[in-house]
C-alpha cells in the first residue's frame, strides 16, 4: 500500500508541476466563471451523494475541495 | 449508526466546498433514497432535508450554520447467513446534525473554522476542523488544505470480558442512555459507548488550463481508530450468531483527477473524473464518471451524468456460507456489504432553473436563484468473494440485492439563492 501511495503521490506532483504555468487572464474567465465550470457548486447535491455512496462502498474521499474555475477566492 | 458514521467519513470534503463559497447564500434541500432488496430481505427509505446558510460579516469574515437530518426507516437482515429471508426486522431512525463555520478572507486567501455535533439514538459525533485555501499569484491556480478530527461515541451491548465468539449484538430493545443530548452514559451491564477517533486530511489544487478549461486533483487520507463494527450486526459462524468483528485500525487514502471543459457554441460543458482508493483492509477501488451540461436558453441547465464504480474485498470478508461452514477468516468476520467484492453503476440527470435578478431581486432578496430536481437511478451488483464450488448451494441465496436490473431510486429538490 505504501508504493502505491508513493507513487500516486508522485504522480500528482508531475501533474502539478506540468500545468503550474498556465496563464489565462482576468479577461478571459468568462466561460471559467460559469457555473457549470465550478467544481461542486452545489454543496448540498455534493454532501448528498457522498452521503449515499459512501453507504454503499468501501471507498470513501478524493471530491477535493469546491470552488476553481475563475479563480476567484 | 452506519448513516451517522458515513456523514462524519464524508464531512471533511462538505466543509471543503462550503468554505469555497463566497457569496452570501442559503440553501434548502430534500433528497430522498429508496432501496429495494431481494425478496423479502427488506428495504430502505431515507428522507434526507438539509438547510444552509452563509453570511460575510464586513468584508473580512464569514459566517456559516447548516442542519441536516435523516429519517431512516426500513427493513434489513440482521445476521449475515446463507438463506437470511426469514431475518429481516423492521427499524427507524432520525439523525440530527448542526454544524457552525466561522471564515476569515484576505486578498487572495481563505481560512475556516468548524464544529459539527451529530446525534441518533446509538451515535454521537463531535467534530471540529480546519480548511485553508490560496490562489496563486495570476490566480489561475488555487491550493486547498483541509483537515477535520471527530470525537465519536458508538453505543453497544455491555459484553463485559466476553470473547469475539461469545459477544451478543445490540437489539432495538437496549436503551441508549445521553445526558445533554451530546454526552453518552453507560448502562453497567446493558449498554456501553466506545470510542471512535477519525482524522481526515485533504490536499487539492485546482488549476485553470485555459480560458474554457479546467482540472483538479486532490489527495485525500484518513485514519480511524475504535470501534468500528455495527454493533447490529450478527454472522452466523458455525452454530452460533455472534456480533461482527472487525479490526479497531483502518488507514485509507484516495487520489482524484477531475476535469471541466466548456463547450462556448454549444453552451455545453463535458465533465470528467476518476479516483483511485486503497486502505490497510485491503479494500481496493476505482471509479469514473461522466457528465454533460447543456443550457436551454438562458435559465435552463439539463445535466446528465453517467459513473462506475468497482471494488475488491476486505481481507477478511468472506461470504455467508464460508463463516456458516468453514469458520472465520483469522481472526475477524463481518457481514457488511461495504467491504464485500461489489460493483455499480449510477445514471442521472439533472434539471435546474436559473433566476437572476434584474432591476430588483428575485423574491426581493437573491441576486441569483437556482432551483434544482434530479433524479438518479443505482444498479449494484454484489459478486461472489469466494469460488462458488465450494458451496453451490449457498451462493446465490446470501446477497441482499436481487437479480433485477434496478436497486436504488434517488430523487432531490433544491433551491440555492446567493444574495
Amino acid at each position: 500500500m505504501a508504493s502505491r501511495f508513493s507513487f500516486s503521490l508522485v504522480l500528482v506532483a508531475i501533474l502539478a508541476s506540468a500545468c503550474g504555468r498556465t496563464a489565462v487572464r482576468a479577461s478571459e474567465k468568462e466561460f471559467l466563471a460559469d457555473q457549470v465550470m465550478v467544481f461542486d457548486n452545489d454543496p448540498h447535491e455534493t454532501a448528498s451523494d457522498d452521503h449515499i455512496l459512501t453507504n454503499r462502498e468501501g471507498a470513501a474521499g478524493g471530491h477535493g475541495a469546491g470552488g476553481g474555475g475563475c479563480g476567484c477566492n | 449508526m452506519w448513516l451517522q458514521l458515513a456523514r462524519v467519513i464524508a464531512l471533511g470534503l462538505v466543509l471543503s466546498s462550503a468554505s469555497a463559497i463566497a457569496d452570501d447564500r442559503a440553501e434548502v434541500s430534500t433528497s430522498v433514497f429508496e432501496e429495494r432488496r431481494q425478496g423479502d430481505k427488506g428495504g430502505l427509505t431515507v428522507v434526507h432535508p438539509q438547510v444552509d446558510v452563509g453570511t460575510d460579516i464586513g468584508s473580512h469574515v464569514s459566517f456559516d450554520a447548516a442542519y441536516s437530518a435523516d429519517a431512516v426507516s426500513g427493513a434489513t437482515s440482521t445476521v449475515y447467513q446463507v438463506d437470511a429471508v426469514s431475518a429481516a426486522t423492521k427499524f427507524s431512525d432520525t439523525r440530527h446534525e448542526g454544524t457552525i463555520a466561522l471564515g476569515f478572507m484576505g486578498r487572495r486567501s481563505r481560512i475556516t473554522f468548524s464544529g459539527t455535533l451529530g446525534t441518533e439514538r446509538d451515535y454521537l459525533s463531535r467534530q471540529i476542523g480546519g480548511d485553508a485555501s490560496i490562489d496563486l499569484p495570476g490566480r489561475n491556480t488555487t491550493v486547498d488544505l483541509a483537515y477535520s478530527h471527530s470525537f465519536d461515541t458508538v453505543c453497544d451491548k455491555d459484553n463485559g470480558d466476553a470473547m469475539p465468539l461469545e459477544r451478543r449484538a445490540l437489539t432495538g430493545a437496549d436503551e441508549c442512555r445521553k445526558k445533554d443530548l451530546i454526552l453518552s452514559s453507560n448502562i453497567p451491564g446493558t449498554t456501553i459507548w466506545k470510542d471512535l477517533s477519525i482524522d481526515t486530511a485533504q490536499f487539492t489544487l485546482t488549476q485553470n488550463l485555459s480560458p474554457t478549461m479546467n482540472m483538479q486533483l486532490a489527495a485525500y487520507g484518513q485514519v480511524l481508530e475504535g470501534f468500528q463494527s455495527n454493533p447490529y450486526r450478527r454472522v452466523r459462524v458455525g452454530g452460533n450468531s455472534p456480533q461482527e468483528h472487525i479490526p479497531d485500525t483502518r488507514a485509507r487514502w484516495s487520489a482524484t483527477a477531475r476535469l471541466n471543459r466548456f463547450l462556448p457554441k454549444l453552451h455545453s460543458a463535458v465533465h470528467l473524473g476518476i479516483r483511485f482508493y486503497d486502505d490497510t483492509w485491503r479494500v481496493i477501488g476505482a471509479d469514473a464518471e461522466l457528465g454533460y451540461s447543456q443550457y436551454i436558453g438562458n435559465s435552463l441547465l439539463v445535466k446528465f451524468h453517467v459513473r462506475a464504480y468497482q471494488q475488491s474485498a476486505a481481507s477478511f470478508f468472506k461470504d455467508a456460507f464460508f463463516y456458516q461452514t468453514e469458520s472465520t477468516a483469522g481472526e475477524y468476520y463481518t457481514g457488511d456489504r461495504e467491504l464485500s467484492p461489489v460493483r455499480s453503476a449510477m445514471i442521472g440527470a439533472k434539471l435546474t432553473l436559473i433566476t437572476v435578478a434584474g432591476d430588483k431581486p428575485v423574491w426581493g432578496l437573491f441576486d441569483k436563484l437556482n432551483f434544482n430536481v434530479k433524479g438518479d437511478l443505482l444498479i449494484l451488483d454484489q459478486l461472489p468473494a469466494d469460488p462458488s464450488l465450494d458451496n453451490p448451494m449457498g451462493i446465490d441465496k446470501q446477497f441482499l440485492y436481487g437479480t433485477g436490473l434496478l436497486d436504488a431510486v434517488i430523487l432531490q429538490l433544491g433551491l440555492l439563492g446567493t444574495y
